[in-house]
């Protein structure tokens, strides 16, 4: 349940560590508040330190203080309910940066990630992800991704 | 279909039902009501609630009777005949001596030896007198072959 002010935590290596939502994109049924999978754009309200050695590596700082981005919500306090009946419920909400190809701006995610994003078309977030939340059955999987493998 | 089990109370969860919780330190919690999930929540410990599976466990309760007839029945050594030996026979042997059981013993070498001696004097005899008599003849010979030439 993200919706204006509400802040997250940045899981990824782009450089932000909190940011603030300030917009969720619409979809069908979101009536403005926003879950896991869900695009927001926000507000990094605190970053990383930027080396006064500038140096090009892929732990560069890309964000700072103040840069508004897209981003997409990988946890939430509030329990999302799964297909098979179940509900889902995390100690934090948390968020990875995108561009604006809808692609992420880190290259590493740091903590667990709910894997109903692979249901919501984020697979990628999943697979870089060191931890998913317990798997969801087949049957919700098959819509997305490993269908069209299977085709 | 997998049951879970539920990390506060051990109660069984079966699909569609419950509500699973994921810590800070990405620990995954399963609960099968709001109340489990409460108590969690207030870091209750389930050891302490007197309906949790864990504290049946720790207090033995409703184990008692089962344990009881477990309890596997003693076994009666019994004695008895057996094929080629009954009861008085295997009773004699028991209450030997060892005194005893030498002297038969020895009883039985001397015996043996004897035995032995008499049956030797016995073979020395025959094999005297069953010398071969008669011409040492081949038996090629006797069939007409080379072997008289």
């Amino acid at each position: 349940m993200i919706g204006l002010k509400s802040t997250l935590n940045c899981i990824d290596n782009s450089g932000a560590l909190i940011v603030e939502c300030v917009n969720v994109l619409k979809q069908k049924v979101n009536n403005g508040w926003g879950s896991v999978g869900d695009e927001i754009v926000c507000v990094v309200k605190r970053a990383r330190p930027v080396p006064t050695t500038t140096q090009q590596s892929v732990t560069a700082v890309k964000v700072r203080r103040g840069d508004v981005r897209r981003a997409v919500i990988v946890r939430t306090r509030k329990a999302v309910r799964r297909p098979d009946g179940r509900l889902i419920r995390f100690d934090d909400n948390a968020a990875v940066l995108l561009n604006n190809k809808r692609e992420m701006l880190g290259t590493r995610i740091g903590g667990i990630v709910s894997a109903d994003l692979r249901m919501k078309g984020w697979g990628k977030i999943v697979s870089l992800a060191p931890k998913v939340s317990p798997a969801l059955p087949r049957s919700a999987l098959s819509f997305d991704d490993s269908a069209s493998q299977v085709i | 279909m997998k049951v879970e089990i539920d990390s506060f109370s051990g109660f069984r969860i079966y699909p569609s039902k419950g509500k699973l919780f994921v810590r800070g330190d990405s620990k995954v919690f399963r609960f099968a009501s709001s109340k489990n999930a409460s108590l969690f929540l207030q870091r209750k410990n389930p050891r302490k609630i007197a309906w949790t599976q864990v504290y049946r466990r720790m207090h033995k309760k409703g184990i008692t009777e089962e344990v009881a007839k477990k309890r596997s029945r003693r076994t009666v050594k019994h004695q008895r005949g057996i094929v080629g030996a009954d009861l008085a026979a295997i009773a004699a042997k028991r209450n030997q001596t060892a005194a005893v059981r030498s002297q038969q013993r020895l009883a039985a070498i001397s015996k043996a030896k004897s035995e032995k001696k008499d049956k030797e004097v016995k073979k020395a005899k025959p094999a005297r007198t069953s010398a071969p008599t008669g011409p040492k003849v081949s038996k090629q010979q006797m069939k007409g072959g080379k072997g008289g030439r």
